[in-house]
């Protein structure tokens, strides 16, 4: 047996470790069974195969690893699909390093096929795309190669540069057919046993818990995940946003933890209203993406109407109703990869309703823990002085917090009191420290107030806001009278929005991007989008409101793309016609030539073995035969028009025939061809 | 019949590709149950690849010319080297597995790359389960170009007749007697050894005379000597085939006869052959021996040569 050829091995195990990196990008497949993949393809492309001796002994080690899958899958500790998928990837590991044969190849690569139909099951991710694509192109050469090498004799080489050039194009026009039914396959559902997509990689947000645990690590302002796009009406048209998106509030504190006392209703609606409505209010059409990994919906301070919610997932859109919690929350019902709704916003400074909240809720505003350190009230009273106004108490103690205080992400470890470590000790914290101090430091003066979390900023991408993970914040609900609760931020300003690094902010921006046409030109492709893009290709584009666009001097895209295509077609068919022309005189020669040795063999002159017309032309005049003449101008005409380009003109075959003929019912030459 | 009843074309899928048609299948399914757009762009570019590979493999086997380029000697029941030369007038082709279409023949070639222009000589070991002419039709050219999924055959007519010698090897008793000795080289038909001055000493081979024997040498040497001469002895055989073999009988006879030719052609004997209705001369060399078995090779089948001699 000779040895396998060594790039195509490396394309092998390379496209097999994209076929489960595109399992893997949904996040879900167990970490143990990630790395032993890992692990077998790393060897692989090293060229080590230690399972090439032991091919049966290491497949049997394949069945209690399928036990283990088996018995995740039978506790609810895994899902089918993923153990499936999984278990397609330990197959291809024991192949990979296993020794290679056509069988072993094969095998080989349909588990990797296997394994792209799993990732495409398990994840949405733009990812997926990179990994499909990397497989298919390695898939392919490496197939391409596979079968070349198994034509080529033993001990020749295999002629791997002049494979991969057709290879790889045959792989691009896949490609481009790919697309083309993919476009044109009609989309049904018959919807029997579909699983849950999943968010994918990456930290999602921490969501929106019951509780807020003061003295977390705070890594998540460091995150440039989106999270959300919202489009506004009016737009601000600004670059940078300096809004409060809201997600929740929170009245209560014991010293640790934020919660809300307030219950959740069991209503569910399609439309809820938070508050009654002002003029100028703020329209936002927001999508929630995967990464933002909560159910929770986020609203521009402060959220009047919110609705028309619709639930992405890996089937399509579907309506989904809401859920109203405590703490001015709303939820999703239903759990999918992303969301997107309406709402409708007062605009800051503007007057207006608290909101619905009973007495306890009310009472709850001014709520302090059992074990609030003392100094806090004394210091609190020596900031605020005597001020009686809620809103100028809380600037005042706000702005003081700002000066005095610094702000910092480095908190390791849980502290017994996080609020008087960071007010009395450090001196140092994130927003929700902050917050925290400004909330308790009003309350301990008299003042409502309560701890509000959401994102801060917005960064304009487009006619779109962008809002990342790394834009979670905390800041403080004021309860002025008569104007409903204001906005008072304690987190010193440079420190509100997203600290993540610049470079990769760009980076995460463009992929971000990149994956928002993935999921509109890919993902959310639908039965609708598809008629769309036929009715695009038969009639004249409309606008949104359905109405034929304005004439413009220049014609429409479809007119371009359809001389583009008549053009090709012009092109193909004159290339085809062309080769025709070139090869006609060819095969008109051949014809007579066969005419001829047919009319040669019934006068019994027929051609000997291996003899050409030109053979038997000389033979004949060797012999003074009386057709030599006749037979010589054929000949020599023929191949003129073979090899000479000068090709038989119309009925001068027949003529020659003709000649032909009369020389052998005469038994006597003719006048010479011409 | 067969050959005019043929496709011009036919495919047949690979072990790998009916694999590939049940993933598909099983992608199709799961792209209909759940919608998933996902499966049906890996759907798309599953169907995708199998069209392209129609494409290219219908583009591998455009343009080509064969030629049978032939056998020195083909002996029924073992390889030989058989050799058909293959050129494509334009482009490039992959993967091109050759054969001979509708024979008994069995055994392939295959060359992993034809540029354009040059003829390639492709070159196989091929097998003929028995004696006697074959009727070649035709070349069978197969490509799994590009990914190895679909086997596409192509056909090119090819009309030939390839003559299959009795299969060798086949262990046999000594001959007869020499039915007439050599007039002028050995006068006395009691001196059957060699004739002239002594040439040389070498070792007794299988089935040689014993009475060539130099004891004298073997014994100081330890082994048979014979001695040759000058003009060595040469003596003249005449095997038979009789009339009345069939089937079994005759394919043991002709082989035992090939086999009887050989061992005394390359002794250096004359050797003559009575078939019935066919008489050879006697005669020494490699080409009375492939005389014989040509001679052979047609016995039982005379029809067929008679076909084609008309």
């Amino acid at each position: 047996m000779t040895r396998p050829l060594r790039l195509r091995l490396l394309l092998r195990d390379l496209s097999i470790a994209a076929a489960f990196a595109s399992m893997a990008v949904s996040g879900q497949v167990p970490l143990w069974a990630f790395g032993l993949v890992l692990v077998a393809v790393l060897m692989g492309v090293l060229g080590r195969r230690p399972f090439a001796r032991y091919p049966r002994l290491t497949a049997a080690l394949l069945v209690p690893l399928a036990g283990v899958l088996y018995l995740a899958v039978a506790s609810g500790q895994m899902d089918l699909v993923v153990a499936a998928c999984s278990f397609a990837g330990l197959v291809a590991a024991q192949r990979v390093l296993s020794e290679s044969s056509p069988a072993t190849d094969g095998q080989v690569l349909l588990a990797g096929l296997l394994m792209i139909a799993g990732g495409a099951a398990l994840s949405g991710e733009l990812l997926f795309a990179v990994c499909l694509l990397t497989f298919a192109v390695l898939a392919s050469l490496s197939l391409g190669l596979a079968v070349v090498e198994a034509a080529v004799p033993v001990g020749e080489p295999v002629p791997v540069r002049a494979v991969m050039r057709p290879l790889g194009r045959g792989t691009f026009v896949a490609m481009l057919g790919a697309m083309a039914f993919f476009i044109l396959i009609p989309r049904l559902n018959w919807n029997v046993g579909v699983r849950r997509a999943s968010p994918g990689l990456g930290t999602a947000t921490s969501g929106f818990s019951d509780t807020v645990r003061l003295g977390g690590s705070g890594t998540l302002k460091s995150n440039p995940r989106v999270v959300l796009r919202a489009r506004l009406s009016p737009d601000p048209g600004t670059e940078q946003l300096s809004s409060y998106w809201v997600g929740r509030t929170y009245d209560t504190f014991d010293g640790l933890e934020w919660s809300t006392i307030g219950a959740s209703t069991k209503r569910h609606r399609t439309r809820v209203t938070l508050r009654p409505g002002a003029d100028n209010q703020v329209y936002q059409r927001i999508e929630l993406l995967p990464a933002y990994g909560s159910r929770t919906l986020i609203a521009l301070e402060t959220p009047a109407k919110l609705g028309n919610a619709l639930t992405h997932t890996a089937l399509g859109d579907r309506r989904t109703q809401l859920q109203e919690l405590g703490g001015d929350e709303l939820r999703f019902v239903e759990e999918g990869l992303g969301y997107s709704y309406e709402v409708y916003s007062v605009p800051p400074g503007t007057d207006t309703d608290p909101g619905r909240m009973n007495q306890q809720e009310t009472d709850q505003l001014l709520a302090l823990p059992d074990n609030l350190d003392p100094r806090m009230e004394e210091l609190a009273r020596r900031v605020v002085g005597d001020e009686k106004d809620p809103l100028a108490a809380a600037q005042k103690l706000s702005a003081w917090l700002q000066r005095e205080y610094e702000y910092t992400l480095e908190l390791s470890g849980d502290v017994a009191d996080p609020l008087r470590d960071f007010l009395f000790v450090r001196k140092a914290g994130h927003c929700e420290h902050f917050a925290t101090a400004l909330t308790l430091m009003l309350r301990t003066q008299g003042f409502e107030a309560r701890l509000a979390t959401g994102f801060f900023g917005g960064e304009r991408v487009g006619d779109e806001y962008l809002v990342r993970a790394g834009d979670a914040h905390a800041w403080t609900h004021v309860l002025v009278p008569g104007r409903g609760f204001v906005t008072v931020d304690a987190t010193p300003p440079a420190f509100r929005a997203n600290q993540s690094l610049q470079l990769i902010e760009t980076m995460i921006s463009l992929y971000e991007s990149v994956e928002a046409l993935w999921r509109k030109a890919v993902v959310d492709y639908s039965f609708r989008d598809q008629l769309d893009f036929v009715r695009s290709m038969s009639r004249p584009p409309r606008d949104a409101s359905g109405q034929p666009r304005p004439s413009s001097s220049l014609p429409p895209l479809r007119a371009w793309v359809t001389a583009a295509g008549v053009a090709l077609a012009i092109y193909g068919l004159v290339r085809a016609l062309s080769q025709r022309r070139a090869r006609r005189p060819a095969q008109e020669a051949t014809r007579l030539v066969d005419a001829v040795e047919r009319l040669l063999a019934r006068a019994g002159l027929p051609p000997r073995e291996g003899e050409t017309l030109e053979d038997v032309s000389a033979r004949l005049s060797g012999e003074a035969h009386p057709l030599a003449p006749v037979l010589a101008a054929i000949t020599r005409r023929y191949l003129e028009a073979r090899f000479g380009q000068r090709p038989l003109q119309s009925g001068e075959s027949a003529r020659l025939l003709a000649q032909l003929r009369r020389a052998l019912d005469d038994g006597r030459p003719t006048a010479r061809a011409s | 019949m067969r050959a005019r009843l043929r496709p011009p074309r036919t495919l047949k899928v690979t072990r790998m590709g009916r694999t590939y048609l049940v993933v598909t299948f099983g992608v199709g399914l799961g792209a209909l149950n759940t919608g998933n757009n996902l499966l049906y762009l890996v759907l798309g570019l599953l169907l995708s690849v199998i069209i392209l590979s129609g494409v290219l493999s219908e583009r591998c086997l455009r343009d080509l010319t064969v030629r049978r380029v032939g056998v020195d000697g083909a002996f029924a029941g073992e390889p030989f080297a058989f050799r058909w030369g293959i050129t494509r007038r334009e482009g490039h082709a992959f993967a091109l597995t050759l054969s001979e279409a509708d024979s008994a023949l069995t055994g392939e070639g295959s060359v992993g790359y034809l540029p354009a222009g040059a003829e390639h000589v492709v070159r196989a070991d091929l097998t003929a389960p028995r004696r006697g002419p074959m009727k070649l039709l035709g070349v069978r050219v197969t490509t799994t170009w590009p990914l190895g999924l679909f086997a596409k055959t192509r056909v090119f007519e090819l009309p030939g007749t390839l003559l299959v010698y009795p299969r060798r090897g086949f262990a046999c008793g000594p001959p007869e007697d020499a039915a007439v000795s050599h007039v002028g080289e050995a006068p006395s038909p009691r001196r059957l050894d060699g004739t002239g001055d002594l040439a040389g000493l070498r070792e007794l081979g299988e089935h040689e005379d014993a009475r060539r024997v130099h004891w004298l040498k073997s014994a100081s040497a330890n082994r048979l000597l014979k001695v040759e001469r000058e003009r060595e002895e040469r003596r003249t055989y005449v095997l038979e085939v009789r009339s009345g073999l069939e089937a079994e009988a005759l394919e043991r006879r002709c082989e035992e006869v090939a086999e009887q030719a050989h061992r005394l052609i390359e002794a250096g004997h004359e050797v003559g052959l009575e078939l019935p209705g066919q008489r050879l001369r006697p005669g020494a060399g490699s080409g009375q021996e492939r005389a014989l078995l040509r001679a052979l090779a047609w016995l039982g089948f005379e029809d067929e040569r008679e076909e084609e001699a008309a």
